[in-house]
């Protein structure tokens, strides 16, 4: 239910200082209502600044971010607002953890935006409920958790505030496969029953062809390409050429179709490929 | 929050930053004592001439220098003006209604002021703009070595300090990023009395808290998997080393101070008489 446009935007780090560098270069991205987009690049290309953008924690030196159409930087005092409209989880957000209890940690987001109480009861709940926080959990303190569920506790704290965009900075860093694949589903299941859009950052191109709707990729501070993911993952050279190469199941594939076995060229997950493979099979059978 | 400038160190190559960083302490010593045992206006010019030439010799610019006395610009208005108010002596120069001036507070005034500035110009010059903190650390722990045959712990003092200098950006910016994570969930720092400011500081505090306590364990765990057991023993792999460079700097550095006090011994010329 919202859109966030980048308009050309450039940020330095340190300016006037021999420590200058160059985080973002004059990059014009949308981010498309109720889709998830995914936001890929390697470390240093500017990804971290960027998410920090789309909810005013950091100002660009130029250009505009426009939320439904509205510059968020036109009036300071709205900023705030923006915020809780946008919501961000940030890189290792469990170190961020800080209340009694994790409830009163989820409901902290809530608490500021001056809900109610019952109001926001309903929202720890089912904020736990989509980041996978069991309800047992809720009455102990934050710091009992393991590493996992403090992970989730803290994306939780974030969709408690039932952002229309939620925007995650590598939020399966560190995690088991089993983490990642709950984590990444709960994100999901919030984007569809609330319809919001939802920015992910991340490394994986698994995680990127399995979870995102579109894709944008970053190098060198710059939007290299944005796209479908079947958009995305057609220029594997130009990907190799940023470094950044392909999910490794559609590189098996690819090396399959030239051996001879025609698996298609849109496959981006292991399911895909074995569908694929039943298909060929079944077919040769008859 | 990146404004913060803890040991301003300018990276660079010249002398002043090859120099061995004990050299580098000693001078800053001599330099100080120096600067507070000369009053003549003739050695202040000279000293502000060697200086001069150290500041290029440092090849750092001189709009950082500048810039580095920003902070004690109250400090010389707040002594100028008690020391023009407060000192009576010599001959009386101003009066208007409870304000006198008379000479000797003009003369203290200047003096204080100009010592002042060569200070910071010093310390900038000789120590936090051309010394990496680490450095500084262990020229540090190798003068005060003696000490430890009194039983100081001399190397304990100048670990400690190197972990702390160390983590000082570490906890800056990790109090950037939880600041920021809070403020993500609408926390509000800039507004309201004195005591809800200082209660939105907690979600702030606590986690910077628990990840100091973190970090110290971590760090004391790979301490101990790398057999650290205090400085006995302990070997470096950047041994300080009293160069060439750091001879003729020293002998020259020498020259110069003694040159700077003979002439306000001989050459009184405008000395400010106290």
């Amino acid at each position: 239910m919202a859109e966030i446009r980048l308009e050309g935007v450039s940020y330095t780090y340190g300016r006037g200082t021999p420590f200058e560098a160059h985080a973002v270069k004059d990059l014009t991205l949308t981010i498309e209502e109720g889709k998830i987009t995914g936001i890929i690049g390697h470390t240093g290309s500017g990804k971290s600044t960027l998410v920090e953008m789309l909810n005013g924690l950091i100002k660009p030196d130029f250009g505009r971010v426009l939320l439904d159409g509205e510059d968020i930087w036109a009036d300071k005092k709205k900023l705030r607002s923006v915020r809780f409209r946008v919501g961000l989880v940030m890189q290792y957000p469990e170190y961020q953890l800080f209340d009694e209890t994790v409830r009163a940690d989820i409901a902290f987001g809530p608490h500021n935006m001056g809900l109610s109480e019952e109001e926001t009861d309903e929202r720890v709940r089912e904020a736990a409920r989509f980041a996978g926080v069991g309800f047992e959990l809720l009455d102990k303190s934050p710091f009992e958790l393991s590493g996992g569920q403090k992970r989730r506790a803290a994306v939780a704290g974030v969709m408690a505030m039932r952002p229309d965009v939620l925007v995650l900075d590598e939020p399966a860093a560190g995690l088991d496969p089993k983490g990642r694949a709950s984590i990444l589903s709960g994100i999901r299941e919030y984007s569809e029953a609330t319809g919001a859009s939802v920015v992910i950052v991340s490394h994986s191109m698994e995680d990127m062809a399995a979870y995102c709707d579109r894709i944008a990729v970053l190098a060198d501070g710059g939007l290299a390409m944005y796209g479908t993911r079947e958009e995305i993952f057609a220029r594997r050279d130009e990907l190799r050429a940023i470094g950044l190469g392909v999910p490794l199941i559609t590189d098996i594939a690819y090396e399959l179709s030239s051996l001879g076995v025609p698996l298609g060229d849109d496959i981006y997950t292991v399911r895909g490929v074995a569908e694929a493979l039943a298909k060929l099979i079944k077919g040769r059978e008859r | 929050m990146h404004d913060i400038a803890l040991g301003q160190y300018f990276p660079g190559d010249s002398v002043m930053h090859r120099l061995d960083p004990r050299v580098k302490l000693v001078a800053l010593i001599a330099f100080i004592t120096v600067i507070f045992v000369v009053n003549s206006a003739a050695s202040f010019l000279l000293l502000a001439v060697f200086t001069f030439a150290l500041l290029l010799l440092s090849r750092i610019p001189l709009s950082v220098y500048a810039r580095g006395m920003k902070p004690i610009l109250f400090i010389i208005i707040f002594t100028t003006v008690i020391n023009l108010l407060m000192t009576t002596g010599g001959r009386q120069l101003f009066s208007f209604g409870f304000i006198h001036i008379y000479e000797k507070g003009v003369i203290n005034a200047v003096l204080v002021s100009v010592r002042l500035c060569f200070l910071m110009l010093g310390s900038g010059l000789f120590l936090t703009y051309t010394t990496s903190p680490l450095s500084l650390t262990d020229g540090l722990e190798s003068l005060l070595s003696p000490l430890s045959k009194l039983r100081v712990p001399v190397h304990e003092f100048s670990m400690m300090m190197t972990i702390a200098l160390r983590f000082i950006p570490t906890l800056v910016e990790e109090t950037d990023k939880v600041m920021n994570a809070q403020k993500a969930r609408g926390a509000d720092f800039s507004s309201g009395g004195l005591i809800s400011r200082a209660k939105a500081l907690l979600p702030v505090m606590i986690p910077l808290f628990v990840s100091a306590f973190r970090r110290a364990d971590e760090l004391a765990v790979a301490m101990e998997c790398r057999c650290y057991r205090g400085g006995e023993g302990r070997t470096r792999m950047k041994v300080l080393r009293c160069g060439r460079v750091d001879v003729v700097f020293l002998a020259v550095f020498a020259l110069l101070a003694a040159a700077v006090v003979l002439v306000n011994v001989f050459f009184p010329l405008f000395a400010f008489k106290l």
